[in-house]
């Protein structure tokens, strides 16, 4: 399907994509070998394949570096995609997958039972889910309600901005809810709470796991399907409407497919700046294409190969200690972001 | 806003001294080092000498006349009056909810203790109104800006740095500096002398022993393991508890913060889990990262926290009165680490996660 859509010859495009999901694979390798406990290669690959003369090196591997390898990779690829899908619905080049106010949903959600956590403790103890469980919830139920509230805005709205100033507004009242909540709590609660917002792509196990990957996987195949109704909306509404896009079914789509996908990643791994915003332009730009059916993909493999970069730094190999994911997406990307737009003296892609 | 603090007590400690001199013995420090107590005379010159973290500057209050009216802001700071039969001192605390201690939460309800708000930003214009003689105040951040405007309002400050300190008993030696405040500095003296006699008692039983269970504590926050550092106070008690901290090697005194991975490699067969934030059940341990049972003293069922003493709104106890008992902390952990030691011994912080 692709090589039919393709402006240029489809072997170029054969051979990025090699490319590209050589680098996801040996990126990911590269993850599993690098960490705080320095575990030899051999080691690593033995684990792998279930023998190896030391068991801890092995529950290391199997039970912390793959499914934070995973992690990074599934949540790198959605946030990617999601602003991808953010930035050509509102044909804005600022919009990213927490424009309208999803993270902030997120945060509400957790900050109440962070904050409220004294009189719900009792609750939490009795549910058999335990406490990430219960700050997932949390945060899907905020970010969903956020979702739910653009949603119905959405119908009412014509136009793609009066959303986007819609769910600004949301994003900022729900962040003063957070600061009140926060205003009337503990020193230890407030840390919590700025802990859970520095992001997080190590604090999921297995069972989370369980539970994360098919959402993703699933929406992740969906944004596939609304490549073709994003370039249409690229060309402008009306001249979308005119070839016969349904124009409200396609942006209710996009808006559920890409709240689902930055509210799961938010949901487990917290808030996780950056990726979003920024990858899709690093695709359009290293890749010099605005095509939704080539860049869907870029994007994907971009944004799981670059998380995992970062979670790499982040890890700092070889020492005990760990920075925060957050920090370092937005310290190491910025740069890498500019250097691009310098390089190519102007962004030469239009909304 | 340094003139003024500097003028104040200048004013305070140039008042003339009385004149009936009877002579007063120095009742001196042996284990803290961020505060010390000058006599003369009959008066007492309280010294901060290390008011907050990293601090530049010494701070000096004399106390002329016993006090008879303070507020507090931390409730670490109560238990001491408690010890010393002076709560009626204690007339205002910010965030009274938090309070574990009955009978300040009972001082509280009746009226006796003024609940002056968030402890952030305190009502200014209730504790004008209460007129205490002295807002004793931490600051764990070096500047603070309620607290220079308490200043400023011409009720002086004085900071208990009690976290600073780095011993067990360096933080219970506090008790003589809330003596010499309340003009009980002999009682002060002897409280803490019976406690240090029951710490060092305990201490001379669990050094030499052989077999010394090895220790892992603190819980993942995020993606970052915290857990105490080989100088913390956490970690001498592990020590004098006749213990092996893991991480004992560390220079920190304050907080390691460690990778789950690094943490599991180095921990993974320890005996012993103690400490764990908030945690109160396995299963609450176990629903937050499954994790945690890859780890022995979990599979053993060898965790245990401080949550025993929980206070009406859910304050544990531990954080209230902790500091000023360390004989009974180090009494709960040899009884977890060599129960044959303390028989009939009965924990008073700490248990295990059920």
């Amino acid at each position: 399907m692709i090589e039919t859509q393709t402006e240029s010859n489809p072997q170029k495009w054969k051979g990025i994509f090699l490319i590209l999901f050589g680098t996801l694979i040996f990126t990911f390798f590269l993850s599993l070998t690098l960490g705080s406990v320095s575990i030899p290669l051999s080691d690593v690959l033995s684990s792998l394949f279930g023998k190896t003369g030391n068991d801890i090196w092995e529950r290391i591997i199997i039970d912390f570096r793959i499914p934070k390898a995973l992690t990074a990779i599934l949540a790198g690829s959605a946030l990617a995609i999601s602003g991808l899908q953010m930035q050509t619905l509102f044909r804005n080049p600022l919009a990213g997958p927490f424009i309208l106010g999803i993270s902030s949903g997120g945060g509400l959600g957790v900050a109440i039972v962070i904050f409220l956590g004294i009189w719900l403790g009792g609750f939490i103890e009795l549910s058999e889910f335990g406490r990430s469980w219960f700050l997932v919830f949390a945060s899907a139920f905020g970010s969903f309600m956020v979702l739910g509230i653009v949603l119905i805005a959405s119908f009412r709205v014509r136009s793609s901005v009066s959303l986007l100033i819609i769910g600004l507004m949301f994003g900022s009242a729900v962040s003063a809810i957070v600061s009140i909540l926060q205003y009337f709590s503990r020193a230890e609660n407030i840390q919590a709470y700025v802990i859970w917002s520095f992001g997080s792509l190590g604090s999921l196990s297995w069972q989370e796991l369980y539970i994360m990957i098919p959402i993703l996987v699933l929406s992740l195949l969906a944004s596939f399907l609304l490549s073709k109704p994003l370039n249409l909306m690229l060309l402008g509404e009306d001249y979308a409407e005119s070839s016969g896009l349904n124009l409200r079914k396609s942006r209710t789509l996009v808006i559920i497919n890409t709240s689902l996908l930055a509210g799961t990643v938010t949901a487990f791994c917290g808030p996780i700046a950056f990726i979003g915003l920024a990858i899709p332009h690093i695709g359009r730009m290293l890749f010099n294409t605005t095509n939704h059916l080539l860049l869907t993909p870029i994007v994907i493999l971009l944004g799981a190969i670059l998380l995992l970069i970062f979670d790499i730094i982040a890890q700092l190999p070889g020492s005990e200690s760990t920075l925060p994911i957050n920090a370092i997406t937005s310290l190491f990307g910025a740069p890498f972001v500019i250097w691009l737009i310098l390089r190519k003296s102007n962004v030469n892609y239009r909304f | 806003m340094r003139i003024l603090i500097t003028l104040v007590v200048f004013c305070i400690s140039c008042q003339p001294k009385k004149t009936e001199t009877t002579p007063t013995d120095y009742l001196g420090l042996s284990y803290a080092t961020t505060f010390d107590i000058i006599s003369e005379d009959q008066e007492y010159m309280l010294i901060n000498t290390e008011p907050w973290p990293k601090a530049t500057e010494k701070r000096e209050f004399a106390i002329k006349n016993p006090l008879k009216r303070v507020v507090c802001t931390s409730t670490s700071h109560l238990p001491y009056f408690e010890m010393l039969g002076s709560e009626d001192v204690v007339v205002g605390f910010p965030e009274a909810k938090y309070i574990s201690s009955q009978v300040f939460l009972d001082r509280v309800e009746s009226g006796q203790i003024v609940d002056l708000g968030n402890a952030q930003s305190m009502n200014m214009e209730l504790l004008i109104a209460l007129e205490p003689e002295a807002v004793i105040a931490f600051d764990s951040g070096g500047e603070s800006n309620t607290l220079d405007k308490i200043e400023k309002l011409g009720i002086p400050v004085i900071y208990n740095s009690d976290f600073l300190e780095q011993t067990p008993l360096g933080r219970a030696e506090y008790i003589k500096f809330f003596g010499a405040l309340v003009g009980k500095e002999r009682k002060a003296d002897s409280l803490f002398k019976e406690i240090e006699k029951r710490y060092e008692a305990l201490v001379r039983v669990t050094r030499n022993l052989k077999e010394k269970p090895t220790i892992l504590s603190g819980t993942t926050y995020g993606d970052t393991w915290f857990l105490p550092g080989g100088k913390n106070w956490a970690a001498i008690f592990f020590e004098d508890a006749g213990g092996n901290y893991l991480w004992k090697e560390s220079e920190a005194s304050g907080w390691l913060e460690l990778s789950f991975e690094a943490t599991y490699e180095k921990a993974n067969d320890a005996d012993y889990w103690i400490g764990l934030s908030t945690f109160e059940t396995m299963d609450g341990l176990k629903g937050q990262d499954n994790r945690y049972t890859n780890f022995k003293a979990f599979q053993e069922g060898n965790v245990f926290n401080y949550h025993k003493r929980k206070g009406p709104n859910g304050g544990f106890d531990f954080f209230e009165s902790g500091y000023s008992r360390p004989d009974l902390i180090l009494s709960d952990l040899t009884k977890i680490l060599h129960p044959e030691l303390l028989p009939d011994y009965e924990t008073v912080y700490f248990q295990q996660l059920p």
